[in-house]
């Protein structure tokens, strides 16, 4: 119509990638997908600062030692949990996407989330309870 | 082929999009300004028929023969667009009855295909039908979409020259000495002022005309005529329902896509920006449309609003309703001496080609231009062209 | 009969004239059975006739209309005021260019989709009727892929090509496959069913961009 394209509105604020995670308007299906990226990204994270911190082996006893006093602490252990449920959820709910994807159960998406849930919640529970009761 | 000729045609509705059309594949120079989005007046709000001509075929001839050469004509340059399935007009109550004969011999001898069904062949066809029908009679009517179909003839128009400019607002004409000569323009796209000289200004403001003919010093005898319509969720026919009687609110179902709409109903005002949607109205689209089909009753409503009909006919009427359906072109030149502008009015959205093949040829007249209308066997552009021609 | 009930409307403006973008707040008087679209109507006739806004059928039948309203895509015309609360924003589709205020520019949602031009009628029922999808870009603006991706061709387009696959009207089966086989195209979604949700018609995205698929696996 005009020479120059006009300004977009997108659905987040500020870069482009907060259109993934903006809430306003937003259903099952969009949160889902936002905490699928969500979970994807940090569990890429996490694999990194893993690897990172065996690494640390190579340095020797002592700081391995250091290092154990660290993570077994309470509130490092809440944070194993979440990691934990992150990824329960990326690998529950990327079977789901999987299955939708290809598409098998399509008008039952919102039901397998919810089986999803029903799965992974006792798994996330018993996963707990261990963290902390075996520290 | 082109002519050293400009034409402003101010108003984008169906009218408006026939004529830039027509105009311009006889090569003549066209703006179009619409001061919303293309259709965004009266046409887009239609119910949608393919009019057969049924309604006008006992009443009024002119209008009913008009609508039946369009209608064939439609099928035939804008295949695709429409919901081909005829309609029936139906026998509701024993009054009804006494209607059949003449409407039957009306349709006839207006060369509208009638076929006389008895009750079971019409319920077989649209089960939906209120189970205490007499008869009913099938004629050739359809459904339109009333922004795409318009949309065609913008998208042929552009992709043959035509500039088609929404969002662009005709502030006043230029006029000086009994001529006019262009229009001063608001562009709400940029908020800026401009002007646009041309030959011809062409009116196809529809109700909006007594407004924009104002502007020239010039009158004309329309009526804006608003009638309510009513979208009901679910498809409850697949043939254009109507009720067999001498016209009345309320007795139309024009099935389009997922939705029924229920119409219409009549008055008279002097604004037709300001419509209001009188509950009462509407109420009685629920009463009448469910004689013909009791599941109307019960239907969820998508959506209730109004539409101003352009009606042409001396001031003083009442109710709209016995005023003439024909079209007309005013030249101004003849009407009120003023010259340079055109005024064209009426009809109805089946009838948007022929009315502007009138006017093509009035305005070809003035300009002294000699150029046969080829917009009868012209198969147009699908809609989605229209954006593709950008720029064209 | 008047009323004293009001709401506040703020609107998104932009004119390419200054090309600053910002928000007007209008006070608007709210009736019984008010659409999103009459509001915007009267501030045009009563406040602002510069304000621009696309409307055609006033029956979610045209698709024209549009809108965010409080961030959730809607049709004007048949989204109720009284839905929403006192203060309702209301911006142009998310997705596209804006061309002007709540205008945004068709082409580019036109462009997405597949070349065979968009027959609209439909036989496949044993009667005709118009394909339910009225490409009122509701699911584009909604779909978190197009959030980021301006080459992702989004959910109508997809559907489109869907419906061609099963009701060809003339397409060639072939070509359309190879269009929807890129990962712009059908592998370009995943599975955000906000378009689903959106759509106002009955075109169910999701369902058909899932079917396109299995007729690319097969």
């Amino acid at each position: 119509m005009s020479a120059a394209p006009g300004p977009v509105r997108h659905k987040g604020r500020g870069p482009a990638v907060s259109g993934w995670v903006a809430p306003r308007g937003r259903a099952l299906g969009g949160r889902s997908f936002a905490l699928h990226r969500i979970t994807g990204i940090a569990l890429v994270i996490y694999l990194y600062v893993h690897l990172g911190v065996l690494s640390m082996l190579l340095i020797g006893e002592s700081a391995w030692g250091d290092f154990l006093s660290v993570v077994t602490a309470k509130g490092f252990l809440a944070f194993d949990v979440v990691l934990i449920f992150g990824l329960l959820f990326h690998a529950l709910n990327g079977i789901r996407v999987a299955l939708v994807g290809s598409g098998y159960l399509v008008r039952h998406q919102r039901a397998l989330f919810w089986v999803a849930t029903a799965i992974g919640t006792p798994l996330l529970v018993y996963a707990a309870i261990h963290v902390f009761g075996g520290a | 082929m082109r002519h050293d000729a400009h034409v402003l045609i101010v108003g984008g509705g169906g009218t408006g999009a026939a004529l830039a059309h027509d105009l311009s594949l006889r090569g003549l120079g066209v703006t179009l300004v619409e001061r919303g989005e293309l259709t965004s007046g009266t046409t887009g709000r239609h119910h949608g028929l393919l009019h057969s001509g049924g309604r006008y075929a006992v009443n009024d001839r002119e209008s009913a023969v008009e609508c039946i050469e369009e209608n064939r004509i439609l099928r035939r340059i804008c295949p695709g667009t429409f919901e081909l399935n005829d309609g029936l007009f139906v026998a509701v109550e024993e009054e009804d009855l006494e209607y059949v004969d003449a409407f039957v011999d009306g349709c006839e001898a207006c060369g509208i295909p009638a076929q006389r069904l008895t009750r079971d062949e019409a319920l077989r066809l649209e089960p939906n039908l209120n189970p205490a029908i007499k008869l009913a009679v099938r004629v050739p009517d359809g459904t339109i979409d009333a922004m795409r179909l318009p949309l065609r003839f913008f998208a042929t128009a552009r992709r043959n020259g035509a500039v088609i400019r929404p969002y662009t607002e005709v502030r006043d004409l230029l006029v000086h000495d009994g001529l006019v000569s262009g229009a001063v323009l608001l562009d709400h796209v940029t908020g800026k002022e401009g002007e646009v000289r041309a030959d011809i200004v062409v009116n196809a403001t529809g109700p909006w005309s007594e407004r924009v003919a104002a502007m020239a010093g010039v009158d004309v005898p329309i009526r804006p005529s608003p009638g309510v319509l009513l979208a009901l969720r679910g498809r409850m026919c697949n043939m254009v329902l109507n009720r067999l009687h001498k016209s009345g609110d309320g007795d139309i179902i024009v099935p389009q896509r997922g939705l029924s709409v229920v119409g219409t109903s009549s008055w008279v005002v002097e604004d037709p920006d300001d419509l209001t949607v009188p509950e009462d109205h509407v109420e009685r689209m629920y009463a009448e449309g469910s004689k013909l089909v009791p599941a109307v009753r019960s239907a969820d409503r998508r959506a209730a609003w109004s539409a101003a009909r352009p009606l042409i006919g001396s001031k003083g009427a009442d109710t709209g309703r016995e005023l003439s359906r024909t079209f007309k072109t005013f030249d101004h030149k003849e009407t009120d001496g003023v010259e340079g502008f055109v005024t064209i009015t009426g009809g109805k959205a089946t009838t948007l080609r022929g009315m502007a093949e009138l006017c093509a040829d009035v305005i070809c007249r003035k300009l002294d231009i000699d150029e046969p209308c080829r917009t009868r066997e012209t198969v147009l552009l699908p809609h989605s062209a229209y954006y593709a021609a950008a720029a064209a | 009969m008047s009323t004293t009930d009001t709401r506040t409307l703020r609107v998104y403006r932009f004119k390419r004239g200054d090309g600053a973008e910002h928000f007007d707040e209008f006070e608007v008087p709210v009736g019984p059975r008010m659409s999103i679209l009459d509001a915007l109507r009267w501030i045009q006739l009563h406040r602002d006739p510069s304000l621009a806004l696309r409307h055609s059928c006033l029956h979610a039948s045209c698709g024209t209309c549009g809108v965010q309203v409080d961030g959730r895509e809607e049709l004007a015309c048949v989204s109720a005021v009284r839905d929403h609360g006192e203060t309702i924003t209301v911006e142009p589709l998310a997705n596209l260019p804006i061309l002007t205020d709540l205008v945004v520019d068709v082409g580019e949602f036109f462009a997405r989709f597949p070349e065979h031009p968009i027959i609209r009628a439909s036989e496949a029922d044993g009667y005709v009727r118009l394909e339910d999808c009225i490409e009122c870009g509701l699911c584009l603006s909604a779909c978190p892929v197009a959030a980021t991706s301006r080459h992702y061709v989004g959910p109508a387009a997809l559907v489109a090509a869907q419906r061609l696959l099963e009701e060809p009207r003339g397409a060639d089966r072939e070509d359309v496959l190879a269009w929807a086989d890129r990962p712009e195209a059908a592998w370009g979604c995943h599975l955000g069913f906000e378009c689903a949700r959106a759509c106002p018609a009955e075109a169910i995205p999701a369902e058909r961009i899932m079917a396109l698929r299995r007729e690319l696996a097969r």
